[in-house]
């Protein structure tokens, strides 16, 4: 037996003899509970099953000066396996190790991504744009990005599939390694948009060296089931973490987790969160940040906005600070409830209708959160980031019409 | 859209117009007229219900009202508030909100266009209203930046005023109600705002004007100065009225005797 599949398998026994599934008792998970370890797993038969070609990742070339090096590796063949997996965390025992080792049980390979520094310090960034879909029922896809010391790269990031395309139950397990040298800028756009019995769960593992600056703006729809987990841990002095997401939510489930663990000094970090639901939606949004010993002067923002448009829907807005240095700055706060009436009447008495007028300040504050995130609204329209969050509102906000175009 | 008078009813009628705020009796019962062109000062101390009035003519969902109030002979009261502004009543805020991530430009188009709409007018292209608006800023001392920026985001309290009188600029109103709109504005901004009532004054729209600036009231030639107090116009006047509360102030010049509507 080769190793890839001693590993899948004892990662499988773990989880399904050995009661490694639990998440019933931990707190981030209380309100929106996974599935069980089976779905995540699939049966034995799945690991005897060819790779997806690439595993369902498509890019384009970027046509920057600074090439990155982009490889898909079979996690079956041993030495693309190792540098597959190369400066990867073992999965641990932390909280969401358990999706870690579903991960390691059913990955059968990865896309591999270095950026390197452009010789011209004016250069534009590389532009990335990945796409992950396929037609796999159950699937472990894995992405790893490097970003050399100076590298400036802006990431665009698609998780979804036209209805019809591909499962509509399917699951997927996805882990994001993302690994800024000292000084690397990566500014990341973010959609998944999955169908609404599709069960999601992702994981970003983010490390920020010295001086290493990671922007993240995000458009997340739920479904089934929808976890979006992030974990930044600030390793190098200097560091700055800049993350906003837009969590749209109809009748499905979405559960947006934030870990900022600042363990270097005057390190800073924002995470921010806009969460619309209407119906019977459950929407989720733990934003926690851990500054640890020593990382004196960090700078931690969070902010909730959680707003009912329609229906009865539920939203947990948790922000968090556990602060274990004494010379910190921290600011959170959150909003739930409330749609801004002022904004609303003033749009009403320009003579808009009252649906027009809650659109047009939905779409608004959308928008600006994402531009807030990615800090550069050119950046926003290149990326399609704000086409994508219209798109989405507004299917978000007709359901009843969105509905009928999908019936044709 | 301003029009000329057309009828004998005066432009804006309000008779009795009552409101309440939760549980709380603000206004209890005020009277008074405006014709096509004509300007009214309204003045009062803080708090006696100035903008409650303002708002409450304009729809503010959470009053209470009753009494009457008809523009053009249209019951204003039945209208939602779209409705109130589509028939001409264009309210000047106090303090205008923030709508982040709204272009100014999207939002004043989108709005002139649904008023336009709902009057059978087709709509303006993105071109041509780019170019009133910036006529328009111009005029006003608005910088053409804050066209493309989020409605009123980071303005300061002069520019979001400048911002209010472009889009009362843009939209020409039946009647406009302009709520402290002299506050946070410099001199070149007053004069600005003199000149585009006065020019506004001369096609037909009837203004009403709550401020406590003599100066600009003085430049502004109104028609007349209505005193609120305890609820209801307790004095109207012309320009002498405003100089005598302006010396006197609210508290040592206490009402005359209320002088009959429209007066």
């Amino acid at each position: 037996m080769d190793a890839a599949r001693s590993e899948a398998l004892a990662a499988r026994a773990q989880l399904l003899e050995q009661g490694g599934w639990q998440f019933r008792r931990l707190e981030a998970f209380r309100f929106v509970a996974p599935p069980p370890a089976e779905t995540w797993l699939g049966d034995e038969t799945v690991l005897d099953a060819p790779a997806v070609p690439n595993g369902g990742w498509t890019w384009e070339p970027s046509d920057a000066a600074a090439k990155p090096d982009i490889r898909w590796l079979d996690a079956a063949d041993t030495s693309q396996r190792s540098a597959l997996l190369e400066r990867l965390p073992q999965p641990g025992e932390d909280a969401v190790a358990p999706f870690a080792w579903a991960h390691r049980a059913l990955c059968k390979g990865g896309l591999r991504i270095r950026v390197p520094k452009a010789a011209d310090p004016d250069a534009a960034p590389v532009m990335l744009r990945l796409r992950q879909s396929s037609s796999e029922a159950v699937e472990a896809p894995l992405l790893v990005v490097e970003l050399e010391p100076g590298a400036h790269c802006v990431l665009v990031e698609e998780h979804g599939q036209a209805a019809g395309a591909g499962p509509e139950e399917a699951v997927r397990n996805l882990q994001v390694h993302l690994l800024l040298a000292e000084g690397a800028r990566l500014q990341h756009w973010r959609q998944v948009q999955p169908q609404a019995g599709q069960r999601v769960a992702h994981h970003l593992n983010v490390h920020l060296d010295a001086g290493a600056f990671y922007a993240q703006a995000m458009l997340a729809t739920g479904s089934a089931y929808h976890l979006q987990r992030a974990h930044v841990v600030f390793d190098g002095e200097g560091a700055e973490a800049r993350l906003g997401s837009v969590l749209l939510s109809d009748a499905r489930q979405l559960d947006r987790q934030v870990r900022m663990i600042h363990a270097a000094p005057r390190s800073t970090s924002t995470a921010r969160a806009l969460a619309l639901a209407r119906g019977k939606a459950l929407v989720a949004a733990d934003l926690y940040a851990h500054v640890r010993p020593g990382a004196e002067d960090a700078d931690i923002h969070q902010h909730l906005a959680g707003i009912p448009t329609a229906g009865s829907p539920r939203l947990v807005m948790r922000p968090q600070l556990e602060i274990e240095h004494d010379a910190v700055q921290a600011a959170h706060g959150t909003t739930w409830g409330r749609l801004p009436d002022e904004a609303i009447f003033f749009a009403r008495q320009r003579g808009l209708d009252e649906a027009t007028a809650l659109s047009l300040i939905l779409h608004g504050m959308a928008a600006a959160e994402v531009v807030r995130a990615l800090a550069d609204e050119r950046l926003c329209e290149t990326v399609g980031a704000l086409q994508a969050l219209d798109e989405a509102l507004n299917r978000y906000l007709s359901p009843a019409q969105a509905q009928e175009r999908r019936d044709g | 859209m301003n029009q000329a008078k057309t009828s004998g009813e005066p432009l804006l009628s309000v008779r009795k117009l009552q409101v309440d705020i939760a549980g709380k009796r603000v206004l209890r019962s005020v009277d008074f007229d405006v014709d096509a062109g004509e300007l009214v000062v309204l003045m009062g101390a803080n708090g006696s219900g100035k903008s409650t009035l303002a708002l409450a003519l304009a729809g503010h969902p959470r009053y209470e009202v009753s009494g009457t109030a008809h523009l053009g002979g249209q019951d204003l009261l039945e209208l939602p508030v779209e409705a109130r502004a589509r028939a001409g009543l264009f309210l000047s805020f106090q303090a205008p909100p923030d709508i982040p991530g709204v272009k100014n430009n999207l939002f004043i188009r989108t709005a002139l266009n649904a008023q336009r709409a709902s009057r059978g007018e087709p709509e303006i292209d993105a071109y041509d209203f780019l170019g009133q608006a910036k006529a328009g800023a111009k005029r006003l001392g608005l910088p053409d930046a804050m066209l493309a920026r989020p409605v009123n985001e980071g303005f300061s309290g002069g520019e979001r005023k400048r911002n209010e009188l472009l889009q009362l600029a843009l939209f020409k109103p039946r009647v406009a109600l302009l709520d402290e709109i002299d506050s946070g504005l410099d001199v070149d901004g007053v004069r600005a705002l003199v000149d585009l009532i006065t020019e506004m004054r001369a096609q037909g729209t009837a203004f009403v004007v709550v401020s406590h600036y003599l100066h600009m009231i003085e430049m502004l030639e109104p028609d007349r100065v209505l005193r609120l107090q305890d609820g209801c116009i307790s004095e109207s006047g012309d320009l002498e009225l405003a100089r005598s509360i302006t010396a006197q102030g609210f508290a040592a010049a206490p009402a005359r005797q209320a002088a009959p509507v429209g007066a």
